[in-house]
């Protein structure tokens, strides 16, 4: 593929741009959402999975006898057979024979928490009550979690087939890195430590799977899973053909990535099903979700150098990262190209050096949290302009500021390949400097560090890249494992009926606590003439299904826009020829205006979309031969904008070409003999290109940027050092309520993309990859202290000020 | 998160939850307000065969102030007593442990009395009753008792109390005009688990301390009163230096232990900082109240 075409928006809207009321909220504030956990079939039987109690341990035995003999209890699968029943799970790491996962462990456990054997009964107290008899005896085995100490000759290996517990390594150079460092005047150096937390969405993974031995059809209710143009790999996880397995999506309570392709749970609940020959129902609870469920966040230690000039213009970054990223690698380090997908932010720098290597420990493996990886790229950059601008005796905007990328620039190619499709990064820089008085607060600062109070103000200015491409599983290698898939697609069928009424059929998952719905309806609202409210929308199961990703990669919004925009043409092209034959008009003479084609020039003479629709469904031999009953449109939209990296992978090509951008500024005030932290204000002031909705935007930014907070103050999956995780529940691993957010002022700057129907950017990973780099550099500020390791919490806070006293 | 099976029995009144406990041995537990026990039973951490539910009990339900105290029934909600008119001026100490401890929601389900003899020894509601002092009644097969809330606390969970027995309602004893409290518990966010607090009240005497109390909680296995920290008060004029001290005799000597809120050292840190700033409190109320 070439670079797309640039597109005209159109000037005036009717619908994209207004805050219309999300119209997925009458039926879940009403509990009418049809959740996975209140789907209920007849027969139905629940789950419990028995998990390890251990970090690392060889499993010697397994004996279930009590727990068989528990009344309700209908069978039981272990590590020692679930083999027999299912293959190994669908793996994109980079070399799955070597880091083999199965749903349960197989041989040995590899993190407390991995499953050991999993009950079916008639209730899931039932189960949890037989899960509990289950014995099982271990040897244990020297336990792993510090990734600096995997990397030594005498660590113990987690698994053996691999022969290290460095599943990948790799340097990559894009540009002149030496050059530009020779170049300098000044490099600053620092190491940084980005510690695991994930998505906690309200209600956790669930699956009802149902198995028809007479069609041999496995169908499988799940909250769960992007992908649906990957569940081949799931239907040879099951041993079905890939034609015999179907999922139908249900609204779930929030994923953030946390039920990106999270495929255990269907996959228990499917071999159960399959097993006892009744629908069974795995409904993960909370402790199942957070020792076992896949999808812990990035957890990251780097060396990081970055080179200037004396006058502040930045110019090369050189990172060393290790990452932890657990038993297995489900995803690679796909985490990383969304770091390289804006490796210079929003500043000119001519190359970046980056030495990645993934480490396996005894934690559970990662999976995609919000950012999936490039909200520690932003965190880290920021920590280091910050640190150049204080080595400089600069102000930390006017290093930013001096840096950017300026407006006539783009598109920019950054040197990793991706490009930047637009910006104008110093009208959000203004905007956020107006919305928060910056220049106010640092007076008031002033005023209040002399009462002796400890405040600080903080800023960032960062990239949100959006909509990624299938190159970015495999670029990481000169032969990739799999094949080189570049699709990553999003359809939509359209169809209105006999009465005018439109309904459109989406493919990926159902609500993920985003606004699929709205956004489609909206869409089409748009195209079609109609109102977003009278759009009705509805779910297909995968199996008569259409191509689609589903969310991810802040991609669902601009994809499912584009996949209307195609649909919504097929539609008023057919509807055209029908008007023409109704008006008796030469269809090169019609125009499509307010929902109806109209004669040009004679207004009066038109017909509507439901007047031509009733045509077309009900009047076949009134009109011309060639005209089908119906008027239904389906699209498929492929990835706008994909190019190939080179062989040398010094250049990764276009990979996440619709970059928006952010600033923040934070004022906290900062207890230094407790360490705690209160906000004084936040501002944040995004740029995702045209708001399709202001209100659900601004939504997304206030969640993000509080579950910024929560990585960036408290929130960690703790292991100590003999594996066991000491954050097992929501009274361990803290998460931040209202009560800890700060009110947002939120505002939105508008920069169109050129590629994207309407001008769409993706929005939805906003906040949490801005709030660490603004948050920390209030800290520091407050108190003269220089912040390296995430969480900052209390404690390391305090920590910090008394090393400095 | 499902808890073991159980049996639930339902009392009418005190003497009928003693009996049940009686008839039905060790293996029963009491069920009040459940904000405790329901999410031990859900982890598996505690799995009871019998529950006696003593929130139907009307005997238990009262709360009532004289100017000896103020007195606090087994099955009274949280959010009753601390929105009852004398709670804050019979036990004002206990008035803001409860403002501090869950959410709204919590605390009308929760019970004052259930939270003092569940006996965590982070909770804010025992180190309040602790350090404004009263008695537990308890009452078992064989009659009624008093314990001292000097006495009630052994250890991690684990009171007084004698097999077969219940608490029925704890009176908290008055302190005369003149008397400050503070309270003040450190969590790391809003809504999680005070990881140390302090309870004090000072009493205030044309200008001298000349009664104190001083209690930690988070930072051993029982609330803990602090007798140096005490030592030091009394007999001194309020001030900051005197509360410094007081502060670092009251943390001093204290050994906590680590968990993934914090360490050891930082719970003793904390323990100080509290007691500090609590003093400050308590002293500017008594002021204000003479």
């Amino acid at each position: 593929m070439t670079v797309p075409e640039v597109r005209q928006h159109p000037e005036h809207l009717e619908w994209v741009g207004k805050s219309i009321p999300r119209v997925e909220d009458p039926k879940f504030l009403r509990g009418r959402g049809n959740y996975i956990d209140d789907y209920e079939v007849p027969n139905m039987l629940e789950v419990a999975v028995a998990r390890s109690t251990m970090a690392h341990a060889k499993i010697l035995s397994i004996d279930t006898s009590a727990a068989e003999a528990v009344p309700g209890v209908v069978a039981i699968v272990t590590s020692e057979n679930v083999t027999d029943h299912v293959n190994p799970m669908p793996d994109f790491g980079p070399s799955p024979d070597k880091h083999t996962w199965y749903c349960l462990a197989v041989d040995k456990v590899r993190y407390m928490g991995e499953g050991v054997a999993v009950v079916a009964a008639t209730s899931r107290a039932i189960a949890e009550d037989a899960a509990e008899l289950i014995e099982v005896e271990y040897e244990p085995l020297e336990p792993l979690t510090d990734m600096l100490a995997a990397l030594t000759d005498d660590a113990p290996l987690i698994h053996e087939a691999l022969e290290s517990n460095v599943p990948f390594h790799r340097k990559f150079a894009f540009g002149d890195v030496d050059g530009d460092f020779a170049a300098a005047d000044v490099i600053v150096r620092d190491t940084l430590w980005w510690g695991r937390s994930g998505g906690q969405p309200l209600e956790t993974v669930g699956a009802v799977a149902d198995y028809d031995s007479a069609t041999g059809m496995m169908t499988i209710h799940v909250n769960s899973m992007s992908f649906t143009h990957f569940l081949f790999l799931l239907a040879n996880t099951l041993r079905v053909p890939s034609n015999k397995l179907d999922l139908q999506p249900h609204p779930s309570g929030g994923s953030f990535g946390a039920k990106f392709f999270e495929v255990k749970t269907a996959t228990i609940a499917a071999m159960m099903a399959r097993v006892t020959g009744r629908p069974v129902k795995f409904m993960q609870d909370r402790l199942d979700n957070i020792a076992n469920g896949d999808h812990h966040g990035s957890d990251r230690y780097y060396e990081v150098e970055l080179a200037a000039k004396s006058d502040g213009t930045l110019l090369s970054t050189r990172y060393k990262v290790v990452d932890n990223y657990g038993a297995y690698i489900q995803f690679g380090v796909g985490q990383h190209g969304n770091s390289l997908a804006q490796a210079v932010g929003p500043y000119r720098m001519s190359s970046i050096g980056y030495d990645l290597t993934a480490v396996l420990t005894n934690k559970c493996q990662q999976g995609a949290y919000r950012g999936f990886g490039s909200e520690v790229g932003n965190w880290i950059l920021e920590r280091m302009v910050d640190l150049m601008a204080a080595e400089l005796d600069m102000d930390p905007f006017e290093i930013r500021r001096m840096n950017f990328i300026q407006p006539d620039q783009f598109p920019y190619f950054i040197p990793t390949g991706n490009v930047y499709d637009s910006g104008d990064y110093e009208a959000v820089l203004k905007k956020t400097m107006e919305l928060s008085d910056y220049k106010g607060w640092r007076k008031r600062q002033a005023e209040m560090r002399a009462e002796g109070r400890h405040i600080g103000i903080g800023v960032c200015t960062c990239q949100e890249r959006s909509v990624f491409s299938a190159t970015e599983f495999w670029f990481w290698f000169d032969e990739p494992v799999a094949a080189p898939v570049t699709s990553a697609p999003e359809s939509v069928t359209l169809k209105v009926d006999a009465m005018g009424a439109v309904t459109a059929t989406l493919y990926s998952n159902a609500s993920w606590g985003n606004s699929p719905e709205t956004m489609v309806a909206q869409f089409a609202a748009e195209e079609l003439g109609v109102k977003p409210e009278d759009v009705s929308v509805v779910y297909a199961g995968s199996n008569q299904g259409m191509p689609a990703t589903g969310p991810g990669g802040s991609r669902f919004t601009i994809m499912v826009g584009g996949a209307v925009e195609g649909a919504a043409q097929s539609i008023r092209a057919k509807a055209a020829k029908i008007a023409a034959h109704l008006l008796e008009a030469n269809e090169d003479d019609l125009v499509w205006e307010d929902g109806g084609f109209a004669v040009r020039g004679s207004p009066d003479q038109r017909k509507e979309l439901a007047e031509i629709a009733l045509a077309a469904h009900m009047f076949k031999h009134s009109l011309p031969e060639e005209i089908e009953t119906g008027l239904e449109a389906s699209h498929v939209q492929d990835h706008p904008y994909t190019t190939m990296p080179n062989p040398e992978r010094t250049n990764l090509g276009v990979f996440y070409p619709f970059v928006g951008h952010a600033s923040h500024v934070v004022v906290v005030e900062v207890d230094p003999e407790t360490g705690r932290v209160e906000f004084l204000d936040y501002t944040a002031v995004h740029d995702c290109g045209t708001v399709v909705n202001p209100r659900s935007v601004g939504g997304q930014v206030i969640g993000g940027t509080v579950q910024g907070l929560g990585s960036t103050l408290f929130e960690e999956f703790l292991y100590d050092e003999d594996g066991v995780l000491r954050t097992p529940s929501f009274a361990e691993y803290l998460i931040p309520s209202a009560l800890d957010s700060p009110t947002l002022r939120v505002g939105h700057n508008e920069t169109p993309s050129p590629y994207t129907p309407y001008g769409v950017k993706g929005g939805g990973e906003a906040g949490r990859m801005m709030a660490p780099s603004a948050i920390c550099a209030a800290i520091d500020d407050a108190l003269g202290i220089r912040i390296r390791r995430l969480p900052a919490t209390p404690e390391r806070i305090v920590e910090m000020v008394d090393a400095k006293d | 998160m499902k808890s073991p099976p159980f049996e639930y029995h339902r009392a009418g009144s005190a003497t009928e939850a003693a009996a049940l406990l009686g008839e039905l041995g060790f293996d029963a537990r009491i069920l009040a307000g459940g904000q405790s026990l329901i999410p031990l039973m859900n982890l598996r951490l505690a799995a009871p065969g019998f529950l006696v539910d003593i929130t139907h009990a009307p005997d238990l339900a009262g709360i009532g102030a004289n100017g000896a105290g103020l007195h606090v029934g087994a099955a009274a909600r949280q959010r009753t007593v601390e929105l009852h008119a004398e709670t804050l001026a019979a036990a004002p100490v206990l008035a803001d442990a409860i403002s501090n401890a869950g959410q709204v929601p919590v605390r009308h389900q929760g019970t004052v009395v259930g939270s003092i003899a569940h006996a965590d020894p982070s909770a804010e509601m025992p180190a309040a009753f602790k350090a404004q002092g009263g008695t537990v009644t308890a009452q078992g097969a064989g009659g009624t008792r008093e314990i001292s809330s000097e006495d009630f606390f052994e250890g991690y969970f684990t009171t007084a109390l004698e097999e077969g027995e219940l608490v029925t309602g704890v009176t908290v004893d008055a302190w005369p005009s003149g008397t400050g409290h503070g309270f003040l518990e450190f969590s790391v966010t809003k809504e999680s688990w005070p990881i140390a607090l302090a309870a004090v009240m000072v009493h205030v005497d044309a200008g001298t301390i000349d009664r104190a109390s001083v209690v930690l909680g988070g930072v051993a296995e029982v609330p803990l009163r602090r007798p140096e920290a005490e030592a030091i008060l009394v007999g001194s004029a309020p001030g900051a230096e005197v509360f410094a001290g007081a502060a670092e005799a009251a943390a001093a000597g204290i050994e906590p232990l680590s968990d993934s809120f914090g360490s050891g050292a930082y719970r003793k840190k904390l323990a100080r900082v509290l007691t500090r700033r609590a003093l400050t409190t308590a002293a500017e109320r008594a002021g204000g109240a003479t």
